[in-house]
């Protein structure tokens, strides 16, 4: 039980960061996708767009770049900011129609996989792809002209300097045991609980921008 | 049993509302806890026998809502026929109910043109400078100061008012089934959405249940006044405090993009940014940006521009320390930060004493008193009317069987 709470207590820190970018940071609704939806499925010109507005305004990125290496398959990973998106993109992700110089490459093509995470699904241009079943999305939330329904995704991509968590009170969050005998003489009920102390904050706001989609693709059931 | 169970109790006095004739306000009673069982006495109400009022409401989770003609019902009432105590019943929804605001992008039911009449909707196109007004078929069952989103409105294919999309914004209650939102549709871009069934004929609205999770949030501008000093409308709450510093992201479409937080040509590095001055009231800031010559502001895109189409936004900037919130006489002695949904309304939030203009959190959970009629009699309302003084109790139970 008490490794279970942790994980949740874990997962309950990404969620409030999760929902607080949704509330506070900039959105730009992607126009590049084919679905007539507002905002569109996700184009390759989308992640251009975005990736030039924070190199515009002067965010800094993640990741260095990852050299080609003589391996069949692979081709070179530019430095990429990161964009934190749903699994449910991911066949949105695979299906992105090259322009230009600009194409999707999957995780498995980059020259080596020393450097990618274990949630990166592939990269565009200068924006790297980390994804998530508990990313931002709501459901239904756009309808089109002909009576279609459609979830809208949030997509982050962020720079460095973009956001930070600050622990309050000298303490971030604490997993609190407290045994039967504090609560009654009976000695009959134990606590287990999480207790936070932090907050979240946007450092610098034009190095963070909230890449709304919706998909093109059906969801497997 | 200690461990667990929870008690609380307050009071407060009731906001809005005529007896007999209109409803009061919804009133959030936020709590450490999310209770099962809540009772209300109605002081005023219990103290002299009059027609329509409700001095006692009870409401229990553990008890399965009363379905009468496919409507539920959950709160018990004790409501005055003027004579007599008789008893009756409200709404799931619109009596007590409890809630647990712990993520953003949770809505409520979608009222969708023709899918059932009860649900229709229709939006005139406005005067110039707005607002927008919606009528519905029925009761909408909202309050000045809530939040709503639309989606499709298109009139045909090519025309409506698909502009409106995913925008969030305040209502101003008018009557039981009209309200207004803060857009201005006299635009030529703009067509009125009826309640037709002609092909292409296509809307629906829903209610934003936490739009304040955390504040101040992204917001979307529905009016820009150029001059000296530059004012600012936003289309819900923008939860600003004088002091606050704000940048804006004005795409083309919508003219004033000189007012973007661009890189400052002089101050390599250093975005462009605005403070703000005065704050009129929960929708309308100025800030310190001389705007005398900059593109005015327009929000008449074409249907055809909506695919792809992003909104203007304004967005606050850092944690500006401004100072704790003010102290006067008869306010509680560390006063908790607040939002605004409307006018000048004050919500508090459970947290402690805070820095105002810094970034709140603003989950919690407790309990709302609805704005719904009875069954019996439509015009009696568990909430009270305006000034009557209300007792609650709130418990989460230990044991609560089966």
């Amino acid at each position: 039980m008490s490794e279970r709470l942790a994980v949740a207590m874990r997962q309950a820190e990404d969620l409030i960061l999760r929902d607080y970018i949704v509330s506070a940071a900039t959105q730009i609704n992607a126009g590049a996708g084919s679905n007539g939806f507002n905002p569109t499925n996700l184009g390759i010109a989308d992640f251009s767009l975005v990736a030039t507005t924070l190199d515009t305004n002067n965010a800094y990125k993640f990741m260095s770049g990852i050299e080609g290496m003589d391996r069949f398959g692979t081709g070179p990973v530019r430095s990429a900011y990161f964009m934190l998106s749903s699994t449910e993109l991911q066949s949105d992700f695979d299906a992105l129609s090259s322009v230009g110089s600009l194409t999707f490459l999957s995780q498995w093509n980059y020259p080596t996989n020393a450097s990618a995470l274990p949630s990166e699904y592939g990269s565009v241009g200068n924006i790297r792809i980390l994804t998530s079943s508990e990313a931002p999305v709501a459901r239904n939330a756009v309808t089109n002209n002909l009576g279609v329904m459609n979830d809208v995704y949030y997509n982050t991509v962020l720079g460095k300097q973009a956001i930070t968590h600050i622990n309050q009170d000298g303490y971030s969050m604490n997993l609190i045991y407290r045994d039967p005998y504090y609560s009654g003489m009976l000695a009959q009920n134990a606590t287990l609980a999480v207790k936070f102390a932090q907050a979240q904050a946007i450092t610098q706001d034009t190095a963070i921008r909230n890449l709304l989609s919706t998909r093109l693709s059906n969801l497997g059931v | 049993m200690t461990e667990y169970s929870r008690m609380a109790k307050g009071n407060y006095v009731v906001s809005g509302g005529s007896i007999g004739v209109s409803a009061p306000n919804v009133k959030v009673i936020n709590l450490p806890f999310k209770p099962d069982y809540v009772e209300l006495i109605n002081y005023t109400a219990a103290s002299v026998m009059t027609d329509d009022a409700v001095p006692f409401a009870y409401w229990d989770a553990s008890v399965p809502p009363l379905t009468i003609s496919s409507v539920n019902y959950d709160t018990v009432i004790q409501r005055s026929t003027g004579s007599a105590l008789v008893t009756d019943m409200v709404q799931v929804g619109g009596g007590i109910s409890v809630f647990s605001a712990g993520q953003a992008l949770q809505f409520g039911p979608l009222y969708k043109h023709n899918s059932v009449a009860s649900a229709d909707f229709s939006i005139a196109t406005s005067g110039a400078g707005g607002p927008t007004t919606v009528t519905t078929a029925t009761n909408h069952n909202l309050s000045s100061g809530d939040v709503i989103v639309f989606e499709g409105l298109f009139q045909t294919s090519t025309t409506g008012m698909p502009q409106l999309n995913n925008i969030w914004f305040t209502v101003t209650v008018l009557t039981a089934t009209t309200f207004t939102i803060p857009w201005d549709t006299s635009g030529s871009n703009y067509t009125a959405f009826n309640t037709s069934t002609s092909t292409g004929n296509i809307g629906s609205w829903k209610k934003v249940l936490y739009p304040y999770l955390y504040f101040p949030g992204v917001a979307t501008i529905s009016a820009i006044t150029l001059g000296n000093t530059t004012t600012v409308s936003t289309t819900d709450a923008h939860n600003y405090v004088v002091g606050e510093e704000v940048a804006f992201r004005i795409p083309s479409a919508w003219g004033t993009v000189e007012l973007n937080a661009l890189p400052n040509t002089l101050v390599p590095g250093s975005p462009v940014y605005g403070y703000v001055v005065s704050v009129t009231n929960y929708n309308t800031f100025v800030v310190n940006i001389n705007s005398s010559a900059f593109t005015p502001f327009t929000v008449n895109p074409t249907v055809a521009q909506v695919p792809g189409l992003s909104y203007p936004e304004v967005v606050s900037v850092g944690d500006v320390n401004t100072g704790g919130t003010l102290i006067t006489s008869g306010s509680q002695l560390y006063p908790p930060p607040y939002y605004s949904p409307i006018g000048t309304v004050r919500v508090d939030t459970i947290n402690g004493p805070a820095i105002r203009g810094s970034f709140v959190n603003n989950t919690s959970q407790g309990f709302v008193i609805g704005n719904f009629g009875a069954r019996n009699d439509s015009t009696a309302f568990v909430g009270g009317s305006d000034g009557d003084v209300m007792e609650w109790r709130a418990y989460f139970h230990d044991l609560s069987l089966p």
